[in-house]
């Protein structure tokens, strides 16, 4: 390796800046591994929440993917509210929808008795 | 390997074997990396941020930093080289955040009894002229000239150091030695 030239500037400054420099800061070291040991458990921390963080997104976007569409709510809903007209309900279980409308024109028709008993020539 | 073993290797191989350790989780073997290389790293922030207590802030922090590594650092150059590389970018850190170039003087006080010393009084003038000069020198100037004289590392190192061409390092050292030269004309006047 190329070793710089040493001028008298050099040589002051060296001396004038090397004060002190190789003196040794008593307990530095402890201080220095107490902090690595707050780092280590902060960084412990920071993976665990990132961590809990990534499976509570997983959790959400289940739990979102699993519901139904605006559409298929929309007919779930449509359906409950069919199950819930009672009227709809009876006329299913009697089946006398159809009938009623069937039978709408002979009760129009007027009655054969009402027929008889009125005079003719009225 | 046992941290118990005679510290018959070189520096460097030494260097190696204990941050082989740190990446392990050994804080005995972290705690005497820390011992062998704290006094110098100090000192370079020192004369870097003008401050004892910001030094020793920022050495603590490049330690912190190089657990952080440690499983993942390559001895592919020195760890002296290393550590001067992740402290340099802590003092570009601080001074983007201070958003102003230091421009304070060494805070190291005089050992007790020296100020009764004529020539104890004068070597502490001329150090405070020394490192006052140097923080007027421009950042990447005074850091070459810093780690060419302070640390006593070759061009190569100081490259590595400071993530620059060998031929700027030149540069920031030639300019950084007129700069003192003219900045410290008075005192080699007189001498």
């Amino acid at each position: 390796m190329e070793k710089p030239s040493n001028s008298n500037l050099d040589r002051d400054l060296a001396a004038a800046l090397s004060r002190g420099v190789d003196r040794p800061l008593p307990g530095f070291s402890r201080r220095v591994v107490e902090a690595v040991r707050v780092d280590r458990f902060r960084r412990r921390v920071i993976r665990w929440s990132s961590v809990a963080s990534t499976l509570a997104a997983c959790f959400i976007a289940a739990f979102v993917l699993n519901r139904p569409s605006t559409e298929e709510a929309l007919i779930q809903q449509t359906r409950a509210l069919l199950a819930s007209d009672e009227s709809a309900q009876v006329n299913a279980i009697l089946g006398v929808a159809v009938d009623l409308n069937l039978l709408t024109p002979v009760i129009d028709k007027q009655s054969v008795v009402v027929d008889a008993l009125t005079p003719s020539g009225f | 390997m046992s941290l118990e073993e005679p510290p018959t290797l070189p520096d460097d191989e030494e260097d190696k074997r204990l941050m082989a350790l740190v990446a392990l989780g050994d804080d005995d073997a972290l705690r005497i990396l820390v011992d062998r290389h704290h006094p110098r790293l100090v000192g370079y922030l020192r004369s870097e941020v003008g401050s004892q207590t910001t030094a020793e802030e920022l050495a603590m922090e490049v330690f912190v930093r190089l657990h952080r590594a440690a499983s993942r650092w390559r001895p592919e150059a020195k760890l002296s080289t290393y550590l001067i590389h992740i402290a340099h970018n802590l003092v570009l850190n601080e001074w983007r955040r201070k958003s102003r170039k230091p421009t304070t003087t060494l805070d190291a006080a005089p050992e007790p009894g020296d100020a009764s010393h004529e020539s104890a009084r004068k070597v502490g003038e001329l150090e405070e002229s020394f490192a006052k000069a140097v923080a007027q020198l421009a950042p990447e100037q005074r850091t070459a000239i810093l780690l060419l004289v302070q640390q006593d590392m070759p061009y190569e190192e100081i490259a590595l150091a400071m993530n620059a061409p060998i031929s700027s390092v030149k540069t920031w050292i030639h300019r950084a030695r007129t700069r003192l030269r003219e900045l410290l004309k008075d005192y080699y006047e007189k001498a």
